[in-house]
C-alpha cells in the first residue's frame, strides 16, 4: 500500500492510495462517512485500460480544525472496528 | 463508533451455506463478498514440467486443465504467496486421469475433488509430468478464486395483511432467498418460492428488512465456508492496519 499525497489544505486531503479497489475503498469510505468530523468523503478509481490515473485516489473534507489525514487514520481504525465486530459475530454463530 | 452485528446459519454444509447477518452495511456487505471473490488466496496449479504427453492434447490445454483442479489450501500461516508445492502425475492408457491421480508432495495441499476428468487416454498413450502449485488470488487468475458462488440479498419480512377479495384470481407471488415470518426464517425454497402456496387466498405484504443481508457463500473446496469468511474478513483488516500504520508515519 502505497501512499501519496495529491492535494492538501488544512481542511480537504486528496491522497492516492496504490495498490486498492473498490473492496476496500467503498469500505472506507463507509467509515469516513461515519466519522462526527467527515463532511464529506469520496473516491474515484479508474479502469486500469483507460490509462492515466488508475489507482484509486480518496477525498476528504473535515470539520473545524481537524486535520484530515488524522481523520483518515481513524478511519481506517473504525474498519477495524467493524471487521473484528463482524468476525466475533460471525465466530459466536458458527 | 460501535458496531454490533447478529450472525446466525440458515443452511450450513462444509463448502455451501446461507447465513444472515444483521446491522450490517451494503457497502461492508460488498467488501466482504468481493474480498470472498477476489482476495482470498488459494492453491492452484500454475507450472507444468511435461516429461511424457503422447495425449491427443497439447501441453498447454493440460496444463489449464490441471491449474483449474481445486486444491486445498493450508491454514493462514503455513504458507506465503509465491510459495510452492510440487504434485505429479502418472497415468498410462487406456485409462482416464482423474484430479485423483495427483499425487502431492504436502499432505496440506491435495485435489478438493479426486473425480476431475483431465484426459481419456488411449491405448498406448500417457502423460507424465510435475506440477508447482502457487499460492495467489482471485484476481490474478480465477483458478485462485475460494469462493465460486457468493452472493447476498436482503431479509424479506412476510406480513399476512388480509383475506383476498373472494372473487379474486389467485396469482404467484414469486419470492427467493430468505424470508422472515413471525420473526422466524424461512428458505423460499420450502414453499418454491410462491408465497401464494404458502398462503393461499391471503394478501401478502412483503418488504425489505433494512441492513440485514442472507449471504450465500459456496467454495470449491479449497477451505470451508468458515474459513472463507473469516480469511476474507482478515484481509479486510489486515489493510486497514496496513493504512493506519502508513498514516502514522
Amino acid at each position: 500500500m502505497e501512499l501519496r499525497v495529491t492535494e492538501s489544505s488544512e481542511n480537504e486531503l486528496s491522497i492516492e492510495i496504490a495498490g486498492e479497489d473498490h473492496t476496500f475503498m467503498n469500505v472506507l469510505k463507509g467509515a469516513l462517512l461515519e466519522h462526527e468530523d467527515v463532511s464529506a468523503a469520496t473516491y474515484d478509481v479508474n479502469p486500469e485500460q483507460s490509462g492515466g490515473q488508475t489507482e484509486p485516489i480518496l477525498t476528504i473534507k473535515t470539520e473545524g480544525d481537524v486535520d484530515p489525514l488524522e481523520a483518515l487514520e481513524e478511519g481506517a481504525a473504525g474498519v477495524r472496528t467493524k471487521t473484528t465486530a463482524f468476525r466475533e459475530a460471525f465466530e459466536a454463530a458458527v | 463508533m460501535s458496531e454490533e452485528y447478529d450472525v446466525e446459519f440458515v443452511e450450513r454444509g462444509d463448502r455451501e451455506a446461507r447465513f444472515l447477518v444483521r446491522g450490517i452495511t451494503p457497502g461492508f456487505a460488498n467488501g466482504i463478498r468481493r474480498a470472498m471473490v477476489a482476495d482470498v488466496p488459494t492453491m492452484a496449479i500454475d507450472t507444468v514440467r511435461f516429461i511424457e504427453n503422447s495425449s491427443v492434447m497439447f501441453d498447454e490445454q493440460l496444463a489449464l486443465r490441471l491449474g483449474l483442479v481445486p486444491l486445498t489450501t493450508p491454514p493462514e500461516g503455513e504458507f506465503v504467496e509465491d510459495d510452492t508445492v510440487t504434485l505429479s502425475i502418472d497415468v498410462e492408457g487406456p485409462a482416464t486421469a482423474y484430479s485423483g491421480d495427483l499425487v502431492s508432495s504436502d499432505s496440506l495441499v491435495e485435489p478438493a475433488d479426486e473425480n476431475v476428468p483431465i484426459i481419456e487416454l488411449k491405448d498406448g498413450q500417457r502423460l507424465e509430468a510435475e506440477a508447482d502449485a502457487r499460492l495467489e488470488r482471485g484476481k490474478d487468475h480465477a483458478k485462485h478464486q475460494g469462493g465460486v458462488a457468493v452472493g447476498y440479498r436482503h431479509l424479506q419480512r412476510v406480513e399476512v395483511v388480509d383475506d383476498l377479495p373472494e372473487f379474486q384470481e389467485p396469482e404467484s407471488q414469486i419470492v427467493r432467498g430468505v424470508v422472515e415470518e413471525n420473526g422466524e426464517l424461512v428458505p423460499t425454497s420450502e414453499f418454491d418460492h410462491d408465497l401464494s402456496t404458502r398462503h393461499p387466498g391471503k394478501e401478502i405484504r412483503l418488504e425489505d428488512v433494512p441492513n440485514a443481508f442472507v449471504f450465500h457463500v459456496e467454495t470449491d473446496g479449497s477451505f470451508s465456508v468458515e474459513e472463507l469468511v473469516t480469511r476474507a474478513v482478515d484481509s479486510i483488516e489486515a489493510r486497514a492496519t496496513e493504512l493506519e500504520d502508513a498514516v502514522q508515519l
